[in-house]
């Protein structure tokens, strides 16, 4: 009777989970059907018009005006120390140079792949967190950096879900096979600095992006890439002081200690008029679902918020309006962010509030491509600064509308990564 | 009394003693799941005094759809765990249940009424595949629950990468339907409350309910008695899924849009509201508006501390903290106290109670 019962129970089971599989593939499958192209590995226009000369370490330190433009704003936004930007150039340069999107696409979805060049060099983009749109788009914009040099035959991507010890687990694991260079986030801050040198007494360099900072750049890893957060910070002062002018203010963050919110957060707040008053500081794990909890709760106790700063432009378009909207508090105020992901620019346009104004900088999704190139510099040998910054210069919504036809909401408009490609990731 | 014949068994007569016993087995009974009321009205004392703002009407605005959400997961959870199980599979169903909310509504009201069903069918096909496996395969349920909700992440994963990310909103209509008010208060939270007292009607009026906690309770009486006992798990795991996919539909609807990471607050604090609601993790007890509440209680204590403004480490301390307590002074504990307290010093002898 037992063994009955058994076998009906995995037969059921079989055909659940086929049906599961079926739905998946039907529901999900719409994209494979898509043809994918060559074509340049990063954002160019028809305009001839470059910055920059000269080369050296397997680079050439000129790159396309208008790529640029599109993933800094201008372009002159480069790091002022001579030899971060000629890395920058470098780097950003290769947006010109021709890729398979079909071998991109099917690395980005496969988390790893192997060039088909032959070549010897394993590069490895390994992070704490990769669940959202923004690190996945990241992680397109490393592998078609790396899909740039003939000489990476493999690249590998490693995404702990949030856990330091998986994340801690994956450096070592990439340590033991000598992969060449590494390229990551650090969610965990400090935490991470042991993996780091290690990594680095075995001769491999580790780069950051999006000031993900380590203590000791330059001696305990090679280089953290990212904009001035600092700057950024007194940026976010001038806005609140100049719009806001008086009264509540509130800062959010990614995950606690996290290297670019402690960032911008400790130099804003010395540059805020002293009738600023900020009224919370809460990190949300940038996660959307947490930023309704808090913002929600912050309203409550300060339903007069006039200005929120935070990194995440596409987390306060969802978890942060939906927070406004169960208040039913009107969707008004000062908004400064980090990121440009069109889905608030979207917000903005159908609001129509001018009471609402949001100044934004860039998502940064092409440090990372700064980040690698660093990396296949150092392994030339090449002496790295231990900083590579992009100065700042801040958007306004009410001038330069970050909702870019043609992107997906939650992507980010200054993002390198080919149009076509970026609908075939997100069909 | 009827007098006892040749051909029939001697009429019982009730257990001796039964005031005592009745006082002792109703108090214990109460012991059991009032700590969580008291423990909620002085939650609400406290923040009255630490953080008022946490009851003000915008607060409430918030907390109030959150809680119903964590509310109806909880019923979920409580009905698994009535049959002394555990289901770890409720962040992937959430997660799965939201994208296909948004995914298959395509931002069209027209399409709504085929979402929420979409949504609500994975719910019952997870929710079956987990009763299957536990049920009638005798699996752990820890472990099964843990790898097939694993699956169902994985699978809303790349769903929310191929077919949600272009557009993330939930149907506008949804959304305005979970933002409406009656009397003042979320269409989500009266859709949750009836919810929940449909469930508690079931469980404690009808024949139906009343066995499905008798299994619970003791499987083994259950199956001498002739009762259908994997019948029963593989009804509670399917229940569950299907309550877990109506959070989500609603969770949809008062986010507004969705994210990759939807739902991944909904692993631990379920099973937390039914333990802190007084429910035996060996199965058999539990009470649905007790666990309703305590989704309650959990909610607003989560906004309390983000309204007192401590910092993240030492909300998590709090946080952490309070769900301990909840567990000592709710369930076996205080019950099996106050019952020992209550019952007579020696209860008489069985047969005596058995003589006409």
């Amino acid at each position: 009777m037992r063994s009955k019962h058994q076998v009906l129970a995995l037969l059921f089971s079989a055909i659940a989970l086929a049906l599961f599989a079926a739905g998946s593939g039907l529901a999900g499958g719409t994209h494979s059907k898509t043809s994918a192209a060559s074509g340049p590995s990063g954002w160019v226009a028809k305009s001839s018009a470059s910055v920059g000369s000269g080369g050296g370490f397997g680079e050439t330190y000129k790159a396309p005006a208008a790529t640029l433009t599109h993933a800094l704003f201008h372009s002159n936004l480069l790091p002022a120390n001579k030899n971060a930007r000629n890395i920058a150039l470098g780097s950003l340069g290769r947006s010109t140079k021709t890729v398979n999107y079909a071998l991109a696409l099917k690395c980005w979805k496969n988390n790893g792949c192997t060039t088909g060049t032959g070549g010897k060099l394993t590069v490895a983009y390994v992070e704490g967190f990769g669940e959202n749109t923004y690190r996945q788009m990241s992680k397109m914009e490393f592998i078609l950096e790396a899909l740039t040099y003939p000489k990476i035959g493999k690249i590998i991507y490693r995404s702990a879900h949030s856990d330091l010890n998986q994340a801690i687990a994956d450096f070592k694991s990439m340590i033991a096979q000598h992969v060449s260079a590494i390229v990551t986030y650090p969610d965990f801050g400090d935490a991470m600095l042991p993996v780091f040198q290690q990594a680095t007494k075995a001769g491999i360099p580790v780069s950051t992006y999006a000031w993900g900072y380590v203590s000791g750049p330059g001696s305990n890893y090679t280089t953290v890439v990212g904009e001035d957060t600092c700057k950024l910070g007194k940026t976010f002062a001038y806005v609140m002081n100049t719009q806001v002018k008086s009264g509540n203010i509130a800062f959010l963050g990614g995950f606690p200690g996290n290297p670019l919110s402690l960032g911008w957060q400790k130099c804003e707040q010395t540059a805020l008029n002293s009738s600023i008053k900020i009224v919370a500081n809460d990190p949300t794990n940038w996660d959307p679902s947490k930023v309704q909890g808090i913002v929600s709760g912050i309203l409550a106790k300060t339903p007069d918020l006039k200005g929120v700063s935070y990194e995440d432009a596409l987390f306060m378009s969802q978890g942060g309006y939906a927070a406004y909207k169960a208040a039913n508090i009107p969707y008004q105020g000062v908004f400064t962010y980090r990121t440009d992901e069109a889905g608030m620019g979207c917000l903005a346009d159908k609001l129509k509030d001018p009471k609402l104004k949001i100044f934004y900088y860039s998502a940064g999704n092409a440090q990372i491509r700064v980040a690698l190139t660093a990396d296949m510099m150092k392994l030339a040998g090449a002496k790295i600064p231990p900083t590579i910054v992009f100065p700042i210069q801040l958007q306004n919504q009410a001038t330069r509308d970050m909702c870019l036809k043609g992107y997906p909401p939650t992507a980010s408009g200054t993002s390198l990564i080919p149009l076509s490609l970026l609908h075939q990731m997100y069909p | 009394m009827v007098a006892a014949s040749p051909s029939s068994p001697p009429p019982v007569k009730p257990f001796a003693g039964s005031a005592g016993s009745r006082l002792a087995g109703n108090a214990a009974a109460a012991a059991r799941f009032l700590p969580v009321w008291l423990a909620t009205v002085a939650l609400v004392v406290i923040a009255a005094f630490a953080a008022p703002n946490a009851l003000g009407h915008t607060s409430w605005s918030y907390v109030l759809p959150q809680a119903t959400i964590l509310a109806i997961a909880s019923l979920g959870q409580m009905l698994v765990v009535v049959q002394g199980g555990i289901d770890l599979s409720t962040p992937g169903v959430i997660s799965a249940g939201g994208n296909l909310v948004v995914g298959v509504g395509a931002g069209s009201d027209h399409r709504i009424p085929v979402a929420i069903l979409a949504a609500v069918g994975v719910g019952l096909l997870v929710g079956l595949v987990n009763g299957v496996l536990v049920g009638l395969l005798r699996l752990n349920p820890l472990i099964v629950t843990l790898a097939v909700g694993q699956i169902v992440l994985a699978w809303s994963s790349k769903y929310s990468r191929d077919v949600v990310t272009n557009q993330p909103n939930v149907a506008s209509g949804l959304a305005s339907w979970a933002a409406t008010k009656h009397l003042g208060i979320s269409n989500v939270f009266w859709t949750g409350a009836a919810l929940a007292i449909l469930v508690a009607l079931a469980l404690r009026y009808t024949t139906v309910g009343r066995r499905f906690q008798a299994v619970g309770a003791n499987p083994r009486a259950a199956w001498i008695a002739g009762l259908r006992v994997r019948t029963h798990v593989v009804f509670a795991y399917a229940a569950a899924g299907t309550l877990y996919a109506v959070a989500a539909v609603l969770l949809a609807g008062v986010s507004i849009s969705i994210d990759p990471a939807f739902g991944s607050a909904y692993l631990l604090a379920p099973i937390a509201a039914v333990v802190i609601a007084g429910a035996s993790l060996a199965g058999g007890l539990a009470s649905a508006t007790s666990t309703w509440i305590a989704a309650l209680a959990l909610t607003l204590l989560t906004q309390m501390l983000v309204i007192m403004g401590l910092s993240a480490a030492m909300q998590y301390v709090v946080f952490g903290g309070a769900i301990i307590a909840g567990m000592v002074i709710s369930g076996d504990r205080v019950a099996l106290l106050l019952g020992r307290s209550l019952r007579p010093a020696k209860p008489p002898p069985r047969q005596a109670s058995a003589q006409t």
